[in-house]
């Protein structure tokens, strides 16, 4: 029995990763497309250089391929859940500064926004298969900094969906990873057992 | 004592002789050879406009002794231009390379330094022993958006210059080519050809970052490319060729999300399979005619070995077994 339900557990991951690793391309290419959108909208250079945004999750990571699955999980789900609270938070704004002269540009933001809200789903998914469950989420995540100008927010905005792009890839390749063999067994330890 | 000394293409060089002093007498060589004495001012040496051809060992001897009062070796070039530099990454995530050329040749030793910058941090580019104007760099980070600015100073003894290149981490990954790329005939199959392949060996983990490939085939005779997508798999069996025709067949890879494509493959030439053609005598006169000679000429089985036809990159083509004999069969006819 014990056998049959390991099984079934790993064809439940495999069958979770594959969809998560589609949606992520997908996602990564609606988003590509957002950011041209949002560049031409908000009359942006696109080109333009941001170091650090300020409160959102960063896709760059050290010794990725040092990772557990669960260390994997947890960044993953911990960056979409900020992206599905900046992505609402630029919508609403969004909608209420520019109107309907942008409804192509709110549509697009509210299809991502979507994407985002599914794929930290599957992430929850994926860790309740690994016995742990996901975290609970913080509340609404930090709000996007109110002391920045107009110009600064728009650049502000570049810079979110930018991450995201790179957190799209990211995560098809960390989803890849949890579906090698060698992989299914590095998921770390219960609660209980970690110190 | 000996020295080197460098100097501009067209400049106009004046040599001492060492402490010698101006009106002294004395004797100028150059690679062994007495210098005219009107290339002579006092006991300089005077060259106007040097070019390429003058470089070589000058030597200045005291006239009665030949005492050897100076030496030195002339070296003329120019100062460097500035460089051509690129990189990329071919074994992503593991890090990039960025390799540098000069446009024009200096005539005279370059020394580069590279300088890699992430953010604020600098990062070391290790020189490769080959080729020389190569380093390498192992990624610290991944998915980074910050850009990488990397810069190459070239300098030598008449003068420096340098050139920058920035670029994401996404944006330089282009893998090497396909390897070992096989086309061969389907036998009973005149239109198909199978193309298969490999990873480019210096892909480390395409399991975690699948390469997609493109395939182009055309015949020889025609210049338009077929062109064919491949999301997954290192095979693809074409099956809109030319029956009988000769074909080019090149594979191009690239990661799966991000990146360019890379050069096409070593081409690969191949001929669909075609139907034994039937030859004018029958084979009931063929068997009368080898039986009438003295030697016991038994035709093996007609099994076609024409997947010969199979080729890697080399473009010879096999002949097939069954030809070879009737061909026998033909010469035996006519001793």
């Amino acid at each position: 029995m014990a056998a049959a339900d390991s099984s079934s557990v790993a064809l439940r991951r495999r069958d979770l990763c594959s969809r998560g690793i589609r949606l992520a391309g997908k996602m990564r290419s609606d988003v590509i497309n957002l950011l041209d959108t949002y560049v031409e909208q908000q009359g942006l250079d696109a080109s333009a250089s941001m170091a650090v945004v300020e409160g959102v999750p960063m896709a760059a990571v050290e010794h990725w391929d040092e990772q557990t699955g669960t260390q994997r999980l947890l960044e993953n789900l911990a960056a979409y859940r900020a992206f599905r609270a900046l992505l609402a938070q630029m919508l609403e704004e969004q909608r209420e500064q520019l109107g309907e002269a942008d409804a192509a540009l709110g549509r697009a933001l509210a299809a991502v926004l979507l994407q985002v809200s599914a794929f930290a789903y599957h992430l929850e998914e994926l860790l309740r298969l690994e016995s742990r469950g996901p975290p609970s989420e913080e509340g609404a995540g930090p709000p996007p900094p109110s002391h920045l100008g107009l110009f600064e927010r728009k650049l502000w905005g570049l810079g979110v969906l930018r991450e995201l792009a790179q957190w799209a890839v990211r995560s098809a390749r960390d989803l890849r990873q949890l579906t090698k063999p060698s992989l299914g067994s590095s998921l770390a330890p219960s609660p209980a057992e970690s110190p | 004592e000996s020295h080197i000394q460098y100097e501009r293409v067209g400049a106009d060089v004046t040599m001492k002789c060492g402490s010698m002093d101006w009106d002294a007498a004395v004797t100028w060589t150059a690679n062994g050879t007495d210098i005219d004495e009107s290339h002579l001012n006092g006991s300089y040496l005077i060259l106007k406009k040097v070019d390429l051809t003058q470089s070589g060992q000058y030597s200045c001897y005291e006239g009665s002794s030949w005492h050897l009062k100076y030496q030195t070796y002339l070296r003329v070039g120019t100062p460097p231009r500035e460089p051509v530099l690129m990189c990329r990454s071919n074994n992503y995530p593991k890090g990039f390379y960025c390799s540098w050329h000069l446009p024009t040749p200096t005539y005279i030793p370059n020394s580069f330094n590279i300088s890699v910058i992430h953010g604020t941090r600098e990062m070391v580019c290790e020189k490769d022993v080959f080729p020389k104007n190569r380093c390498h760099i192992r990624y610290l980070q991944l998915f980074s958006t910050v850009k990488y600015k990397v810069t190459l100073t070239v300098t030598n003894p008449l003068g420096k210059n340098s050139t920058t290149v920035t670029f994401d981490e996404f944006a330089i990954v282009k893998p090497d080519p396909p390897e070992s790329v096989v086309a061969k005939p389907v036998p009973n199959n005149p239109r198909r050809l199978e193309v298969s392949w490999q990873n480019p060996s210096s892909w480390p983990d395409p399991e975690s970052f699948p390469l997609k490939f493109f395939l182009r085939y055309r015949p020889l005779i025609l210049d338009q490319w077929q062109h064919v997508e491949l999301s997954d798999g290192t095979s693809h069996t074409i099956t809109d060729a030319y029956a009988g025709k000769e074909y080019i067949i090149q594979v191009a890879a690239k990661d799966n999300d991000i990146g360019t494509w890379s050069d096409w493959s070593v081409a690969v030439h191949a001929t669909p399979w075609t139907e034994e053609p039937k030859h004018l005598t029958t084979e009931a006169q063929v068997t009368e005619t080898t039986s009438a000679s003295t030697s016991s000429f038994m035709p093996p089985p007609t099994t076609k070995i024409c997947d010969k036809g199979a080729v890697v990159g080399s473009g010879a083509v096999a002949v097939c077994w069954t030809a070879g004999l009737v061909l026998a069969a033909y010469g035996v006819l006519f001793i």
